[in-house]
C-alpha cells in the first residue's frame, strides 16, 4: 500500500532522513519507533506530501506521490503531532470544513461526518467549540478529522504522546478499532505501546532503519525489554558477577561498585523470573541484599542492543 | 472542486473572524471614524454654502463655488481610503500566520487543496468582511439624498474605488502574512508598506524629472482619487487589477515554499 524507497531528506548539511526504505502492506498497522529527533515526523511529512523529499520515491496505492499529489492526498488521513484544529469552530463545523477540503462527495458529507463523530467517540461534544475541550477530546477530534473522508491510508504522528495515562488508553483503543479498515502508519517513542497496536515495527534512529520485525520478535531480541538490578553490600563486583552468572536463566551481568555497594545489572531469558533465585543465592553467601528490582530497557538500550546485534 | 474548496476556505475564514474580537473592533472603528468624518464634512460644507448664500444675497456674488453633494462625497471617499488603511492590516495579519502558528497549515497542505485555492479563499474571506464593514456607511447617502441631488454616479465609483483599494491592500497584507510567523510583525510590516504606498506621491513633488511620474504611478492615492471624483479610468483599473494579481500570485508561491522549511 505504501512503498518508500531510498527516501532522503536534508536540511542544509543536516541529514534528517537517510536513505530510508520500507513498505506498509494493505490493512497492516506499521509502528514507527524511534527516539525524539530520529526522523519520524520528517518521514511522515514526506509521505503525506507536505514536505518534499530531497531524494527517493514514495508510492501509495501504486501512485507516485510526485506525479499525483492531489489523488494521493485524497487517499490519506493525517494526524500531525499537534492536532491541526481551529479552536473557534465547533467540532461539527470543523469536520464539515475538513470534509469540504478533502473532497467528500456532498451527498455523503453528513453521513460521513456523523460516522467520524461516532467512531471517535465525540457524540457528547459535537456541538461544542474545540477550544473548550480537554486535550484528550482534542486528540480525538484530530483523529476524527483524519478519518472523515474514509481514507484507505492513515498516518498518525505520536497520537498519544501528549496525553495523560487514561486518555492515552482511550486513544489507543480507538486506534485499535481502526485496524482492518485502514492501512496505518503510526509513530511513537513508547516501546510497550507499539507492541500493543502494531503488526510490524520499524525502528529508526538518526534517520536510518535499525530493525524491522514483529513486536513479538523484537521483544525476544531485547529479552522482554527488562533487566533485573541487584544492589549488594559485602561483595566485590567480580564475585557477585560470578555468582549471578551461575544462576539459572541469567545470560549476562555487568557489575559496578560505588560507596561500598555493588550494583549488578542482570539480563535473563524472557521466560524465567530470576529474582527469587538471586535473592536466595546472595543470602546464602552471607552478603547483604540492599535492593532487587526490575527495570524496563530504555529505548536507547534497545537501540544499543539491536545495533550490537547487527554487528 | 475549485469553487467548493475556495468557498470552504472563505466561509471558515469569515467564521473565525466573527469568533474573535478583531472583526468587531475593526468594524466598530471603521463605522465610528467614517461617521465622524462624514458629519464633520457635511457640517463644514453646509456652513460654507450658507456663507455663499449670504454673500450672494448681500453682494450679489460669491467667490465660493460649491456643489455640496459632490464635494462632500469626493472628500468622504478620500478619507475612507485612509481609514481603510488603518483597518486592513488587522484583517490580514493572521490570515496565513495563524495557520502556521496553529499547525493547521499542515492540514491544509496535506489536503487535496491547491495553494491557489487556499489563497483565493482567504482573499475573498477578507474582502467579504470588508464588504460587511462598508454596510453601515450606506445610510449616509440616504441622508444626502434627502437633500435632493445625491450623485449616484459618484457614490458608485466611490465604492468601486474603495473596494479596489481594499483588494490591493488585502492582497498585500495576505502576502506579508504568508511570510511572517508572528502576527504583530505581520500587522506592522503591512502598516509600513501600506502607508508608504499611500503617501509616496506627496514626496513625488519633491523629486524631479521622470521620477515624478513613476513615483506617482505607484501611489494608491494617485489612482484612487479619480474614483472619488466619479471617474473610472482604465489605467487605474489596470493598476489595482495587476496589484491584486501580483499579490495573490506571490502569496501562493510563498505558501508553497513553507513546505520546504524545516520544522
Amino acid at each position: 500500500m505504501i512503498r518508500v524507497e531510498n527516501l532522503t531528506k536534508r536540511f542544509g548539511r543536516h541529514v534528517a532522513v537517510d536513505n530510508l526504505t520500507f513498505t506498509v502492506e494493505p490493512g497492516e498497522v506499521l509502528g514507527f519507533l524511534g527516539p525524539n529527533g530520529a526522523g519520524k515526523t520528517t518521514t511522515m511529512r514526506m509521505v503525506t506530501g507536505y514536505s518534499p523529499p530531497t531524494a527517493g520515491r514514495i508510492t501509495i496505492d501504486g501512485l507516485d506521490l510526485l506525479r499525483n499529489p492531489i489523488a494521493i492526498k485524497r487517499r490519506i488521513g493525517y494526524l500531525p503531532e499537534n492536532p491541526p484544529l481551529y479552536p473557534e469552530l465547533t467540532v461539527r463545523r470543523y469536520l464539515e470544513f475538513v470534509a469540504d477540503i478533502k473532497d467528500v462527495p456532498r451527498e455523503k458529507r453528513a453521513g460521513q461526518i456523523a460516522q467520524a463523530i461516532t467512531r471517535a467517540n465525540l457524540d457528547e461534544v459535537s456541538g461544542k467549540r474545540i477550544g473548550t475541550l480537554s486535550k484528550g477530546f482534542r486528540q480525538r477530534v484530530g483523529l476524527a478529522q483524519a478519518i472523515v473522508h474514509e481514507p484507505p491510508v492513515l498516518i498518525l504522528d505520536e497520537p498519544t504522546s501528549s496525553l495523560d495515562p487514561k486518555q492515552r488508553v482511550e486513544v489507543r483503543d480507538l486506534i485499535v478499532a481502526l485496524r482492518g479498515r485502514h492501512t496505518v502508519l503510526l509513530s511513537t517513542h513508547i516501546l510497550p505501546e507499539v507492541s500493543q497496536i502494531a503488526d510490524r515495527v520499524v525502528i529508526i534512529n538518526r534517520g536510518k532503519v535499525m530493525a524491522v520485525d514483529t513486536p513479538a520478535n523484537l521483544s525476544k531480541r531485547v529479552q522482554g525489554g527488562e533487566l533485573v538490578v541487584v544492589d549488594v553490600a559485602g561483595a566485590t563486583p567480580g564475585d557477585l558477577r560470578a555468582l549471578l552468572l551461575q544462576t539459572r536463566g541469567v545470560t549476562e551481568v555487568s557489575a559496578t561498585q560505588s560507596n561500598g555497594i555493588v550494583t549488578a545489572r542482570v539480563e535473563a531469558d524472557a521466560e524465567s523470573d530470576v529474582r527469587a533465585e538471586i535473592a536466595a543465592a546472595v543470602a546464602a553467601r552471607g552478603w547483604r541484599l540492599h535492593g532487587l528490582r526490575t527495570e524496563a530497557l530504555s529505548l536507547e538500550e534497545v537501540f544499543l542492543k539491536l545495533t550490537q546485534e547487527e554487528k | 472542486m475549485w469553487a467548493r474548496h475556495i468557498r470552504a476556505v472563505m466561509m471558515r475564514e469569515l467564521r473565525s473572524y466573527f469568533a474573535s474580537p478583531i472583526a468587531y473592533v475593526a468594524m466598530t472603528m471603521f463605522a465610528l471614524i467614517s461617521g465622524f468624518f462624514f458629519t464633520n464634512m457635511t457640517v463644514y460644507y453646509v456652513r460654507q454654502a450658507t456663507q455663499a448664500d449670504q454673500q450672494i444675497a448681500s453682494v450679489g456674488q460669491s467667490p465660493l463655488q460649491l456643489d455640496v453633494p459632490t464635494t462632500i462625497l469626493s472628500e468622504f471617499f478620500k478619507n475612507e481610503a485612509f481609514i481603510l488603511l488603518l483597518v486592513i492590516p488587522l484583517l490580514t495579519m493572521g490570515l496565513v500566520t495563524d495557520e502556521r502558528r496553529k499547525g493547521t497549515l499542515e492540514l491544509l497542505l496535506t489536503s487535496p487543496l491547491r495553494p491557489i485555492e487556499l489563497t483565493l479563499g482567504k482573499f475573498l474571506g477578507a474582502m467579504a468582511l470588508f464588504g460587511i464593514m462598508l454596510l453601515p456607511t450606506l445610510p449616509f447617502y440616504a441622508f444626502l439624498a434627502q437633500g435632493g441631488a445625491w450623485e449616484p454616479r459618484v457614490v458608485f465609483t466611490g465604492y468601486l474605488g474603495l473596494l479596489l483599494v481594499a483588494a490591493a491592500s488585502i492582497s498585500l497584507g495576505l502576502f506579508i502574512s504568508s511570510l511572517c510567523e508572528n502576527v504583530l510583525v505581520s500587522a506592522f510590516a503591512t502598516y509600513g508598506v501600506l502607508i508608504a504606498l499611500n503617501f509616496i506621491d506627496t514626496s513625488a513633488s519633491a523629486a524631479r524629472s521622470i521620477w515624478v511620474d513613476f513615483i506617482q504611478y505607484l501611489s494608491f492615492f494617485h489612482h484612487h482619487v479619480e474614483f472619488s471624483r466619479g471617474v473610472i479610468a482604465l489605467r487605474d483599473l489596470a493598476y489595482f487589477g495587476s496589484f491584486v494579481v501580483l499579490g495573490l500570485f506571490l502569496t501562493q508561491r510563498s505558501i508553497e515554499s513553507v513546505r520546504y522549511k524545516r520544522g
